[in-house]
């Protein structure tokens, strides 16, 4: 009993003292003359290679001193409590819990990345094997993926519909079975919205969505591992020889900042000599060469 | 009765079997490991060539797959966390043994154990959260929380536990009248404890330092949260860097051809340097047992 109350004692005073060093911690202030923090996705994640090309550093090297999450929650939790962090997130994923800047004056919205004002976006698409969608379920999920039902979730979602005067999807109460859906975690959130709006219309489907990244995305498919294979950059033909894709929806990608920064809007150059490794002499390593 | 012995028989047979098919499974399993690494790993690196293999540049599209900031990065960490951990876990244990009021032994030790049971990821949540934050705000010189220090402190809290408990025992282990012997020759209490119990208990303490040391090297989830991830060679405490360990969980779901096999490369160095530490323990802890028994015949 007496063990038991020491030890109650001792657990109270380490949580005591853990919540003292967490709360100082949260809100740091924004000092100018600090460090840029970089942050950036591993090697194979398609939101990096969909950035890195269009900001013109297609293949390039990170900087050296760049920080790197392996996941969109990871950067998104980097920068809400990293007041020097900029990074980038699709801009489905962005919260208001960080700020997103405005490219060249633009800022980052549905409506310009479909006017194509706003620059950095790519499409998010599944790759898949054309046999296999010649019939049944999966036939059935591709054509539910333009129907208009589709295309209202997608716009819903805070990303942007592809195709135009969608027709409704007519339900096929003789479909059973299911459908392994796997790759981009930029597309994960949204695929697994409308696979739960399709089990809803076919309730005796079930449809399973998992992550792993881009890379998966083309490996599962052209393996055969998964029916659909989520990418989110521009088709690489030879990162899966035997599939061909299918664009569910355009992305933009964020350019994300602390809400502490009182930065509100960044240039593609500044951008490209941010995440250049070889940048030399140009490069911006303080806030205060971007904040004048 | 003859077939009733001769059931027994075949029972004992087969079950021999069976137990000898158990024991052959772990022996198969490190056998399939060390074959998988090795043919996949081996050729890979004559491939690319030694120098690539080695060198400071991992940059896969342009077909760069150096690792040596990694293995060193990875010996930094290892480094720093043990001698971090061993500090203080070895004078926990030397507390807990001696200068520790009795009834808060049994607590102590019960949390310290508790620290084991915490999932690595907790370990580097904890350290991405709280450790992370800190060092950057108010340690860190150039305003970078993630490198070579937050793992380090994040690994030497995961390896305490170790620590603490092995040498504990080894302590204890050591006969009473060694301390006693010490007393009465003179020898105040804490001389008798540095000076003759923790020599007596030597071999313990150092396997608890090769275990944990094993652990800090292998120690992937916690170290990829706080580490920072950048190829580069570290030189800096402050600094993102990158692990072996870290490089391969970062890769593994993403890459896939050249990119793929390179990482199956450097976990066949990380198994050879794991393997290396193993062998060097158990050849430390051989010399130490055959040093005892010379004393024993010399006293005798």
């Amino acid at each position: 009993m007496k063990t038991m109350f020491n030890t109650g004692i001792l657990i109270g005073a380490i949580t005591v003292a853990v919540l003292g060093i967490g709360a100082s911690g949260r809100q740091p202030a924004f000092d100018a003359s600090k460090n840029i923090s970089v942050i950036a996705r591993e090697d194979g994640s398609g939101t990096k290679s969909a950035f890195m090309e269009i900001i013109g550093l297609k293949g390039k090297p990170d900087p050296a001193k760049i920080i790197i999450q392996t996941g969109t929650a990871g950067v998104l939790a980097e920068v809400k409590g990293n007041p020097t962090a900029i990074a980038y997130e699709s801009l489905g994923y962005v919260t208001r819990d960080v700020k997103a800047l405005r490219v060249n004056g633009v800022e980052a919205t549905v409506a310009n990345i479909k006017n194509g004002s706003y620059k950095i976006s790519r499409p998010l698409s599944i790759v898949y094997k054309q046999a296999s969608i010649d019939s049944g379920i999966n036939k059935a999920f591709f054509t539910f993926l333009q129907s208009s039902d589709a295309q209202k979730i997608i716009s819903e979602n805070g990303y942007v519909a592809m195709v135009e005067n969608a027709s409704r999807y007519t339900i096929n109460g003789a479909l059973s079975g299911s459908i392994n859906i796997s790759g981009s975690t930029s597309l994960q959130p949204l695929m697994i919205e409308l696979a739960t709006a399709f089990e809803k219309l076919q309730s005796k489907v079930t449809v399973n969505v998992s992550g792993g990244g881009s890379g998966t995305g083309y490996k599962d498919a052209d393996q055969g591992v998964s029916t659909f294979g989520m990418i989110s950059e521009e088709f690489n033909k030879e990162k899966a020889p035997s599939c061909i894709y299918h664009v569910v929806s355009q992305d933009g990608i964020a350019v994300i900042v602390n809400r502490n920064n009182p930065l509100n809007s960044i240039s593609m150059e500044q951008l490209k000599t941010i995440y250049n490794a070889e940048a030399g002499q140009n490069s911006i390593s303080k806030w205060n060469e971007l904040i004048k | 009765m003859n077939q009733a012995y001769r059931f027994i028989k075949t029972r004992d047979a087969v079950m021999r079997g069976i137990f000898l098919l158990c024991a052959a499974f772990s022996v198969l399993a490190l056998g399939c490991i060390t074959l998988f690494l090795l043919a996949n790993g081996l050729p890979f690196i004559g491939r690319v060539g030694l120098t690539n293999f080695f060198g400071t540049t991992w940059h896969l599209s342009s077909g760069a797959y150096g690792i040596l900031s990694m293995f060193v990065a990875s010996i930094y960490v290892a480094g720093l966390s043990t001698g971090m951990g061993v500090a203080l876990g070895l004078f926990t244990a030397i507390a807990l043994y001696k200068f520790c009021p009795k009834l808060a032994v049994p607590p102590i030790r019960q949390l310290i154990n508790l620290l084991a049971a915490i999932p690595s990821v907790i370990y580097g949540l904890f350290g991405m959260i709280i450790i992370v934050p800190f060092l950057r705000d108010h340690v860190s010189p150039g305003g970078v929380g993630y490198g070579i220090l937050a793992a380090s402190l994040v690994l030497s809290i995961m390896i305490l536990p170790t620590i603490v408990s092995i040498s504990l025992d080894a302590l204890n282990s050591v006969p009473r009248n060694y301390y006693e012997g010490a007393l009465a020759l003179g020898a105040t209490s804490e001389q008798s404890v540095f000076r003759v119990m923790l020599p007596a208990a030597k071999s313990g303490v150092l396997a608890a330092i090769v275990l944990s040391m094993g652990r800090a090297v292998g120690e992937t989830m916690a170290v990829i949260m706080v580490i920072g991830g950048s190829p580069v060679m570290p030189t800096s405490l402050f600094q993102s860097v990158r692990t072996m360990t870290a490089n391969i969980a970062m890769g593994a779901t993403e890459l896939s051809g050249d990119s793929a096999t390179a990482l199956v490369a450097t976990g066949a160095v990380l198994f050879v340097f794991a393997l290396l530490l193993n062998v060097s323990f158990s050849m430390l802890s051989g010399g130490e047992e055959r040093g005892k028994k010379r004393t024993q015949k010399t006293g005798a």
